[in-house]
This record gives C-alpha cells, structure tokens and sequence, in this order.
C-alpha cells in the first residue's frame, strides 16, 4: 500500500464565517519526517487533524494518500494529541485497549511496546499518577499499535523536559526509519533541525512555504520566516 | 421521653424484631428492583443521548431534568390512575402490590439516571472523543468505552436513585395501599406508625432509614474519590 504522495488540492475550510485554512494545495512526497511549522493560529494543528480524518471538511475527497481517500487508510493512521489523552485505567490496559480495538491478538504483543518504549516501570500504574513525559510514552506507545503507515504528532514534546523531549525524538527517529511517515508540528527551532527532513511553514491559514528544513534555515526572502527562525 | 423512645427502638433494631425486618427487607427488595430495571434502561439510554446529537436530544433532556423534579405524590397519582380498575392498565390487576410499587420507584427513578447519565458521558466525551475518532471506533464501540470509564460516576447516580427511591413516600402509600405483611415499606410504615402513635417502631425504621443514608453518601464521597 503505497500511501505517497500526499496530494492536497484547494482546500478550504470554514469555521463560523472563518477562514481556518485557505485554499492549500500541497503534494508531499517525503517519506521522512515533515514538520508543519507556523505560529500559534495559523491552521496547524486543524491541518493535521483534517489530514488525519478528525475534522471533516464540505471537500475532504480533496485530500488523496497515494491513491486513497482518507476514509479509505483510517485504520493506516494514527495520532498524538498535544496533552496526551489517555483512559482512567493503567498504561498496560490503555495499550491492551488499542489493541484490542485493532484485533491484534498476538500473545505478549503490549509487553513488547512496554519494553520498546521503556517503560516496564509505569505499566501497571493508573495513567492519572505518571508525570507529563511518561503519558506522552504512552500516548505514543498506543499510536504505534498495529504498525501504523503514518503517524501525526501535534506539538508532542511542547511540555516536556530535555530528557523526555530526547527520549521521545528517539523514537520519532526510529519510527521514521522504519519507514512510519510522521507528521509533526513544532515550534521547538533545534527540534525541527534535528528531526525534520521537510517542512511545511503556515501563516494564518495558507501554507506560505514547502521545501528542506535545511532550504528552510537559508530562507531569507520571508521576514516571517527569519524571525520565526531568529526568536524561535 | 425521647431517651425511652430511643431505647425501645434500638431495642427492637438489636433483637431483630420480625415486623421491623419483614418492613425492611420488603423496602430493600422494591427499591433495588426498581433501581436495577432503572438503571438497565437509563444508563444506556442517557450514554445514547449523550453521544448522538441529534434534533430531540435537547428536548428530551430537558424533559428529563424535569421530571427531576416531579413530587413522587403526583408520579403515584399518575400510576394509579393508570392501574386502577378503571384505568387503561387495569386488566395487568396490579394496584396494592408490591409489582406496583416497583413500578412507581423505576419510574421516579429513571428521569434522574438519564439525565444525570447524560451530563457524565457528555463530559467524558468531550475528553476522549478525539482518541475514540483517532482510532477510527464505531458508535457502539465508543459508547461501551465512554460507560465504561464513567463506571464510577455512573455507580455514584445509581446510589443516587437509591437514595431518592428508598426515601420516597408519597408514590409506594398511593400505588401499594401500606398493607401491612405486603406492602408496607419503611417510610410508610413510618407514617403509619406515627399516626397511631406507635412511635417506637416508627424511630427504629428512621434510624434504618438514616443508616441507608449515611452508607450511601459514604460510598458517593468514596466513588468521587476513586473517580
């Protein structure tokens, strides 16, 4: 199943009279990590959720993964949550839950996350008592179930120590690797040069720039994106 | 007088008095008929509400909170007419039993689990419905998932409706009739027995009452706790 290039083409999308997002065509063929980057407001985070299937849009048959629509790779994709949002049970019954829902019933295969995510020392601990980072584990631990072809990630490290933020870009990494396409926002500057291989930059709803995160540093066309760069 | 009173009542609770037990037992056995059929039906029903919007949603929560609120009096009124002789029930024979009893506590019982169901999963919906739509669930699947971790909350209403049915006493005097060895249940055996002035047995079913009352805010405060 070949779910590249993402196409996107005239997409609107109106809240209350609002223009959220305005007029986005975009063909993504990347199959590294992409960043969505912009400031607070400017469609992200909606964009993400549109892409995943969360939203729905008067013209979602707009948006085509290969060559499917998005009803037609829900179950392909998976999502992370800026606060994690986990169920009142413990970590090891919040991954057994999405396991469940995803019919996979192979012996031992929620131990196995536990230990890829390390995080054997919380399994059995009711999600409301871990910190900010292990709910974040956990979070991502239940995205990864059933080996999703892409994963989107909204802001997954904005509240998050450098130990968690490094921990979690580990496993962002060894996702990527493993051919898992990530899309992330962020607007941690080191963290989208250290993991970022395309980025998608957003201002007030359009997408102003789409390119390299390397191209992206050497912008200097774009006052926006300069200062972006120099204050984030 | 009263220190008399109290006596003789602790003395009939401690001994086991087969009148007061017979009392007791009966108000436990309709009260937790009408919660179980109640909440069998409500919780659903208001998890349904809750998660499906649609035109009637509002209205008949609205309806619901209204019912709230309805004197216990006037829902035994409406029942007897309903299961009088005359009434369009009449032919189910069901007037003066226990049956009917049941019937009036379900029914006083239910508007409070629906709508108190509804405001529970609403919230908890709010929380988790990105989750249950990021992972692409059907409406059962998350109707189950959202009940199921309103378990707490949802055993809290239950004990509400108990606490409201089991203090009721205007809908079981009109529907049951208070006859006693069949349909006298503890707040309206307390009636009666205030009335002819046998005021002992009435205080010891008081303090019964107030018992049941205290364990269940007991076990709210805990659940809320939990949750």
């Amino acid at each position: 199943m070949n779910i590249l290039p993402l196409k996107v083409k005239n997409l609107n999308y109106v809240v209350n009279g609002k223009n959220i997002l305005k007029n986005i065509n975009i063909e993504c063929n990347n199959n590294n990590v992409t960043i969505v980057a912009g400031n607070n407001g400017s469609g992200k985070s909606t964009f993400l959720k549109i892409l995943h299937g969360l939203i729905k849009t008067q013209n979602n048959n707009k948006i085509k993964w290969g060559e499917f629509y998005i009803s037609d790779i829900k179950r392909e994709q998976s999502m992370v949550f800026q606060t994690p949002i986990l169920l009142n049970r413990t970590a090891y019954e919040n991954l057994l839950y999405v396991a469940k829902k995803k019919n996979i019933t192979e012996k031992n295969y929620v131990d196995k996350i536990i230990d890829k995510l390390n995080i054997k020392n919380i399994s059995n601990v009711n999600t409301k008592y871990i910190s900010g980072g292990e709910r974040q584990k956990v979070a991502i631990g239940m995205s990864i179930i059933g080996n999703p072809k892409i994963i989107f990630l909204d802001e997954p490290t904005s509240q998050l120590d450098p130990a968690y933020k490094n921990d979690i870009e580990n496993i962002i990494n060894e996702l990527s690797y493993n051919k898992v396409k990530i899309f992330m926002t962020s607007h941690d500057i080191s963290q989208i040069k250290r993991i970022g291989s395309e980025i998608i930059f957003m201002d007030n709803g359009e997408i102003i720039y789409h390119d390299s995160v390397k191209k992206f540093f050497e912008e200097k066309q774009c006052n926006l994106i300069s200062e972006y760069i120099n204050y984030g | 007088m009263l220190i008399n009173i109290l006596e003789t009542a602790f003395d009939l609770i401690i001994t086991l008095n087969d009148d007061l037990f017979e009392i007791i037992n009966l108000s436990l056995k309709v009260t937790l008929s009408a919660l179980i059929i109640a909440v069998s039906i409500s919780i659903p029903f208001g998890a349904f509400l809750a998660l499906y919007k649609n035109k009637y949603q509002s209205l008949i929560v609205l309806i619901s909170n209204t019912l709230m609120g309805m004197p216990p009096v006037v829902l035994g009124l409406l029942i007897y007419t309903l299961v009088s002789k005359k009434g369009i029930f009449g032919f189910l024979d069901i007037l003066y039993t226990p049956t009917a009893m049941i019937l009036a506590q379900t029914l006083l019982i239910i508007p409070i689990v629906i709508s108190l169901t509804y405001e529970e999963v609403y919230k908890k919906n709010k929380d988790y419905n990105l989750l249950l739509n990021s992972l692409n669930l059907n409406n059962f699947s998350k109707l189950k998932t959202l009940i199921y971790e309103c378990r707490y909350a949802l055993v809290t209403v239950a004990l509400t409706g108990f606490g409201r049915a089991s203090a009721e006493v205007g809908a079981v005097m009109i529907v049951g009739g208070n006859i006693n060895h069949y349909t006298r249940v503890m707040t309206t055996a307390i009636a009666f027995e205030t009335s002819k002035g046998s005021i002992e047995l009435a205080v010891a079913l008081g303090l019964i009452l107030i018992l049941i009352s205290f364990i269940i805010t007991l076990l709210i405060k805990s659940l809320r706790k939990i949750s």
